[in-house]
This record gives C-alpha cells, structure tokens and sequence, in this order.
C-alpha cells in the first residue's frame, strides 16, 4: 500500500495549465525521483503534496485514506514536511533554539534541558553540529540537514527536497544523498527533485517523469544509467512541433569573442543578420551570466561582445523581475528604455513626455500585439502571456539589429507560445539576427537554424544533421557527441 | 474612484489620531473636547494663527516633498535638517560677509540659490558615498546632519558671528535682502509662494518627463530599471541632489523671510517632520500641501492647547507622535498582490 498517492492532479493558474493529469505514489522507505524538463510542473505538483497549492481536480490519499492538504500546518501534521533549498530557520538562533522553535513551553527551558531535548530530536540525524553555534554561522549543507532534522522531530514520515543540491558543494552532495539513503533504511518516504541525474541514478529506487503537467512515466529504477535516465524525461519519440524557418545567412550582426565571466568560458559565437541561432541547455549551465552580459548589468572578464548591427534589444527570461516594473503602467513600461536613454520623439519632447503621445505609442502595441489590457493598467494586472507579449512589443520598439530572447515562452499558454515564436521569426525575415537561449528542447528545435547546448559554461556545437531530441539531450547532459 | 480611496488612508490616519489624542487628555483629566477645540482655533482659529501656521507649513512642505522624491527612488534621505542648515548657512554667509549692509534683491535670489546649492551639496556627500561606498544612505544623512548643526554652531560662534559679539547669531540681514511681506499679511513673506509652487512643478516632473519615469522604475524595481537602461545610481545622485537643494532653500527662506539672521536651533525637527510630511502625503507632491499644514498647524496649535486646557506641553508631542504613527500606517500605499 502507498503511503502516499497524489492521483490524476490537475492545476490552472490563469491561461496556463500547470499540470495536466500528474500522478505519484510513494512507498515507505524509498526515494522516489521526480524528473522533467524546467515548467513541466514538477515544482508545482510537489506543492500540492505539501500544500501550498490546491488542485483543481484529482485526488490525494494518505494510507489510502482521501485527504485535503489545505495548507503546510495541515501537510505537517499528516506528515509530510518540505525540506527547503534555502533555509527558513532563525539566522540569530542557535542550533537547539531552532529546533525547538514552536514547541510549547521551550522558551522557559534551561540550557542543559535545551540541549537534551534537542538531542533527543535529533537522535542521530545531526551528528557534528554544535548545538550552541548560531544558525547564521553554518554551511548550507548543514543548514539542510537541520531543516531535516527539525521535519523529523515533528514528526515527518515524507520529505519533499525540491533541487536541494544545487545550492551544495560536491563534497556536500554526497553527504546529503548518504544522509537520504539512511532515512530511507528508517522507513522514509522521500521525494527527491533534481537535474542532476547521477545523483538520481545513484540513490533513487522509484523515479516519475513528468511532461508539460502529465505524467508520462513511473517506474522502478532498477539500476538505470544517467543515459537512460535522460533519454526518458526528454523522451526520443516526439517530433520537434514546428520546423525552423530557411536559413538566409547576412553579415554578422552579433559576435562573442572567447567571452569569459563568473559561470562562463571562453565563449565563441557568431549571428548573422536574419537568421536564429538557439542555445539549449538545462538550467545553471551559464544562462544567468550570459544574459547579464546581453543586458549590460555584467562585462567579461575577459574576451568581447561585439554588436555590428545595433540596437541590440534583450526579451529577458524573467519578465516580473527583470523584464518590466510591476506596478508601472503598460504604457510606461513600453518606453522606460527610451526614457533611459533621455527620450525621444514622438513621445518626448526634450524629456517631456507628450501624454496623447505615450496613450497612441501604448494603443498601437497593444493592437499589434493583441495584449489584453488598457495603456493605463499597471503591468501587474496582467496575465503571464500579456506580460510577456508586452515585453516584446518593448524589445521591437526600437527595430532591434540583434534580439536576445531568453525562455520567451516560459510559463505561457500554447497560443501565447505561438505567436512569440512567430514574432521571432518575423525578426529573422525582418534581417534581425535572433538569439534565442532556451532551457525548453522543443523550443530550440523549432526555432534555432543554428544550436548550441550550453554545458557548465560552454558551448557544445550541435552539427546541422543531428537536430534532434536525443542528440540535443546527450550533449545537455554532457556526453561527448556521437 | 481610486482617487477618492487614495484619500481615505490620510484621512482615517487623522481621525483616529483625533480619537486617540482624545482619549489620552482625557486619561490627563483635561477636557478632551476643549483642548482638541484650542488645538485647532491655535492653528487655524484667525488670521495670526493662520499666518503662523503657514511660515511654519512653508519649510515642512519643502523638506517633505524632497523626502517624497527620494523614497519614490528607493531611497531614504532622513538629513533634511542637516541639508536644511547647510542651505541657512551658506545664504546667511554670502549676504552677511559676502555683500554686507547694502546687499539688494539681487543678493537675495542669489542667496536663495546659494541655500539651494549647498543642500544639494550637502546632500550629494551621502549620494556620493552610497554609490562610491556602498554606505547607506540612512547612516551617513543621520550623522551629515549632526555635522551640519555643529557647522552651524562653529559658524555664529567664529566668522559669522554678528559685529558686536553679544549673541551666538550672525548679523541680521539687510532689510532689502529680506523676503518682503505678502500684501495686508504680518507674517507670510513671499517665500511661501516659491514653496507652494514647487510641487507643482516636482508633480510635472515625476510624471511627465522621462528623469521622473526612470526615477520611479528604480524606486519600484531597480532590477528591471538597470535592465531597461536605467542607471540607479545615477538617479540616486539625481535625487538626493534635487532632494538636498529643495531642504537647502527652505534654509535660505527660512533665514530670510523669517529669521533675518542665523543661530543655531534654527530647525529643530523639521527635517524629522518632514518625513511625516511625506509618508501622510502619501509621497505625492501636492499631497504635500496639505500635509505639511496639518503638521505645522499641530505645532502652532500646541501652546494654545496648552493654555486652554492645562495639559503639558509633552501632550502635543505625544498627539504629534500619534499622527506620525498612524500615518505610516494608514496612509502608506499599499501594494496589490
């Protein structure tokens, strides 16, 4: 019997289906994997288990026993605990205060009864953490294994670790995995999210793949390969969805000359006016510096970024952060990065702006781009796919040489996605040189003439003949090609 | 619609700082009716009161509105004081040593803008060192203004001390250096038309020309301002300057229209105020305006209620203290999630 089944799981979040008839089902004492390509909903389904999100649809028992998790209070005292990637205990705290945080009656104990309380919680899990060292003063890893520590003291018997590992050094990462492999031998049900399928093939026994919010599979490990693995959560069968337009090459337009930065090296790429190039690759391969560097919030170390066909105009890959001032109007977000540069006529006049002006500029891509909103709302309003055609209709003001765009369809529903990817193939035919850089294969695959993986900070070339899902997805896991 | 809700934070900040204040004298034994009653006739009751309440609303409105600015950008400039005795000092040095007795209108502009030049100056030490420093601009405007003070204190015990030597205070302005009169009115000088036009002025810049575009995206979300081009710590220099020569001129107003001499203690708490002043308007420029009267006609009220009603002086502070409170609040926009 699972102690855990999260049946047919189904959740919207404005236009966008984040999962689609997602299942899992955790036994006692394994650690289950749960894989898939970035926004295929495994973040979001683990939510639901720990309940900081509610399903629209499908069922969660316990025991096999229907329950609703209305909330992480409610998950906790089922038993199911997140262990989170960054820390939420009390920076100023010791050890032991943490630990007992919230258990009543702890704050009048002493300290020789703190400290055998929290001894027995820890019963072990904790080994070689000073009781009294202050929070703030350990590594992440021990941080990590404190969060478990306190999930177990409350009573955890299923532990959510969403990418715990990214944030840990490798010596770090192999404590980590023997610290699971030994709850899971006292009968934990661990969950397990991560990119790193080494790590998965070493220590998991059940893994699930998830595919744009559906499950595709579930299966016992049974000593699979990294390869396979792979092969298995970007799935060799699909065929790419549309077909990249014909190439047109033109003069360079954009060049990096052995570029080198925190996270990037040595890398050598050339664009040529109205063609796309596309960089794939999983996520923290050097996607953030790279984008920094297009942004101009970052400069190389060493080596150049040479633009010969300006303005040079970034889609950035995270459109509420980056890409656009929440609680600006639609109409001021479209002309801040002329505004940045002083502002420029028709909608200013010598810094003025010229009210009827802004209200047309704002009307007319709105229309061109079928956003649905009014100049005047602020960009919060908006949906997830507004926002992002917002955000292009700001990169094509300016009739950009190069266009940079990072994930330009991350989060967005299938008629948003499309028409982002034909305005950028529009760019191409317009003699724009496109740059796009995608942790989604199927994206890179129909939209780039041209694909590189980006592998922990360099380019792999992926030659003309090989653009396909498995050959793309040896290289993203860093197998030598052929 | 939106607007009318904008208004009901400010407002619901008074009232309950009213009922409060209230129940407060009453716990003094006083009559809560009458003193609040004395409090109000002392600020606004006839054309004295009104005049006085108006001197003082003028150098509160001046401060608060560049504190408005700098927390539209993100930044907090607690150093209107400082940069407000910065703007005395150097109008009061440059009429006092620089032209002496037979200084004119002439004279005076160029005071005026010699106040507004040192603020900004004053100001731009602190922008200075949180761009160059990483020094936070909370720490270094706090200690600029103990600077200030003392600068002051140097300045009418040394060189700018008046020709006889009785007094801790320069020499009193020549009278055709001073800021004349409003027509028919004892107190209000001309100043207070310069000050109530300014926000007028700031509100056209903050939304409608570009400076006032990018200095709001860096307040709002400097990741995407840096992204869309925009330097954040050029519009933290930009603001903390224009900020600083908004504080530096109500120095030089103040020593002109009102004082016609410098001494120290010149403007105990304005600088303080004027961030009540901002956060009750809710960091909008002509929000300012009335603002800066309420606080200024609390403390013009104060010893009215004093008298009449027989309360410590301390009440008015604690009722000062109350709106502050309740006006960081209330009347703080509050943002949709």
């Amino acid at each position: 019997m699972a102690r855990v089944a999260l049946r047919d799981i189904r959740k919207r979040f404005g236009a966008t289906e984040a999962l689609r008839g997602a299942s899992l089902s955790l036994e006692p004492g394994s650690i289950h994997a749960l894989l898939g390509e970035n926004g295929a909903g495994k973040t979001t389904l683990v939510r639901t288990l720990y309940g900081s999100v509610r399903p629209d649809a499908g069922e969660i028992r316990i025991d096999d026993v229907p329950v609703a998790i209305d909330g992480p209070r409610r998950a906790l005292a089922l038993g199911i605990a997140l262990v989170p990637q960054h820390s939420m205990l009390v920076p100023a705290l010791s050890v032991a205060e943490n630990l007992l945080l919230g258990e009543p009656g702890a704050a009048w104990l002493s300290r020789e009864r703190l400290h055998a309380r929290a001894r027995e919680l820890l019963a072990g899990s904790a080994q070689g953490i000073d009781l009294d060292a202050r929070a703030e003063s350990l590594s992440v890893g021990e941080l990590q294994r404190l969060e478990i520590a306190r999930a177990l003291a409350r009573g955890a018997r299923v532990l959510v670790l969403d990418e715990p590992t990214a944030v840990l050094a490798p010596s770090e990462v192999d404590a980590l995995l023997r610290h699971l492999v030994e709850l899971r031998a006292r009968g934990m049900s661990i969950v397990l999210i991560s990119h790193k399928l080494e790590e998965i093939s070493a220590v998991a026994d059940q893994v699930t793949v998830l595919r744009a919010g559906e499950t595709v599979a579930s299966q016992a490990l049974a000593g699979m390969s990294a390869a396979e693995l792979g092969r298995l959560m970007v799935g060799d069968a699909l065929p790419p969805a549309g077909q990249p337009p014909e190439s047109r090459p033109g003069p360079p337009a954009l060049r990096l000359l052995g570029v080198t930065a925190p996270g990037l090296h040595g890398i050598d790429l050339e664009v040529e006016a109205g063609e796309i190039v596309a960089l794939a690759g999983i996520d923290g391969n050097g996607q953030q510096p790279l984008e920094e560097l297009f942004a101009g919030v970052r400069t190389p170390e060493a080596g150049a970024l040479e633009v010969l066909h300006a303005p040079l105009a970034l889609l950035s890959g995270d459109r509420q952060r980056t890409g656009l001032v929440l609680e600006l109007s639609v109409a001021e977000n479209l002309v801040l990065p002329e505004a940045a540069q002083g502002g420029a006529p028709p909608v200013f006049h010598a810094g003025l702006v010229s009210p009827g002006e802004l209200a047309a500029a704002a009307e007319a891509a709105i229309a061109r781009f079928a956003i649905r909103a009014r100049p005047s709302d602020p960009a919060r309003r908006l949906s997830g796919g507004n926002q992002q055609k917002l955000c292009v209709a700001r990169a094509l003001r300016r009739d950009p040489g190069v266009l940079v765009a990072v994930n330009p369809t991350r989060g967005l529903d299938l008629a948003a996605t499309a028409a982002v990817r034909e305005e950028l193939r529009a760019q191409a035919r317009a003699a724009a040189a496109v740059l796009v850089i995608s942790t989604e294969l199927d994206e890179v695959l129909e939209l780039g003439q041209r694909i590189f993986v980006l592998f922990r900070g360099r380019l792999l070339p992926v030659p003309d003949g090989e653009h396909t899902r498995a050959a793309i997805g040896r290289r993203m896991l860093g197998e030598a090609p052929g | 619609m939106s607007r009318l809700r904008a208004l009901a934070g400010p407002a619901a900040a008074a009232l309950i700082a009213a009922a409060l204040a209230g129940a407060w004298l009453a716990a003094l034994g006083a009559d809560p009716v009458a003193a609040l009653r004395a409090l109000a006739e002392g600020a606004f009751g006839d054309s004295l009161a009104l005049e006085n309440t108006l001197v003082r609303a003028g150098p509160l409105l001046l401060v608060g509105l560049g504190v408005a600015l700098c927390f539209r950008c993100g930044i907090w400039n607690i150093g209107g004081e400082g940069q407000l005795l910065a703007g005395a000092l150097a109008a009061t040095a440059l009429v006092t040593r620089g032209f002496g007795p037979d200084a004119g209108l002439g004279v005076l502009v160029l005071a005026l803008l010699a106040g507004a030049a040192a603020g900004a100056a004053w100001a731009a030490l602190a922008a200075l060192l949180r761009v160059q420093r990483g020094v936070s601009e909370v720490l270094s405007t706090i200690l600029l203004n103990f600077i200030a003070a003392l600068l002051v204190a140097w300045a009418v015990h040394g060189p700018l001390q008046e020709a006889s030597g009785a007094y801790p205070q320069s020499d009193a302005f020549p009278e055709a250096a001073r800021l004349a009169l409003l027509p028919g009115l004892t107190r209000v000088h001309a100043g207070l038309l310069i000050a109530a036009a300014l926000p007028f002025a700031l509100w056209v810049v903050l939304f409608r020309t570009a400076a006032g575009l990018r200095l709001r995206a860096v307040g709002l979300s400097p990741d995407a301002a840096r992204y869309a081009g925009v330097s954040p710590e050029r519009e933290t220099v930009r603001v903390l300057v224009i900020s600083g020569a908004l504080a530096g001129l109500a120095g030089g107003l103040e020593v002109a229209g009102v004082t016609g001499r410098l001494f120290e203690n010149l403007a105990t708490g304005y600088g303080f105020t004027a961030i009540a002043v901002a956060l009750l308007a809710r960091l909008h420029p002509l929000g300012v305006i009335p603002s800066a009267v309420v606080f200024a006609g609390l403390a013009t009220g104060s010893g009215a209620m004093q008298r009449a009603a027989g309360v410590p002086s301390v009440a008015v502070q604690v009722i000062e203290a109350l709106v502050i409170f309740l006006s960081v609040g209330f009347a703080l926009p509050r943002r949709d999630t």
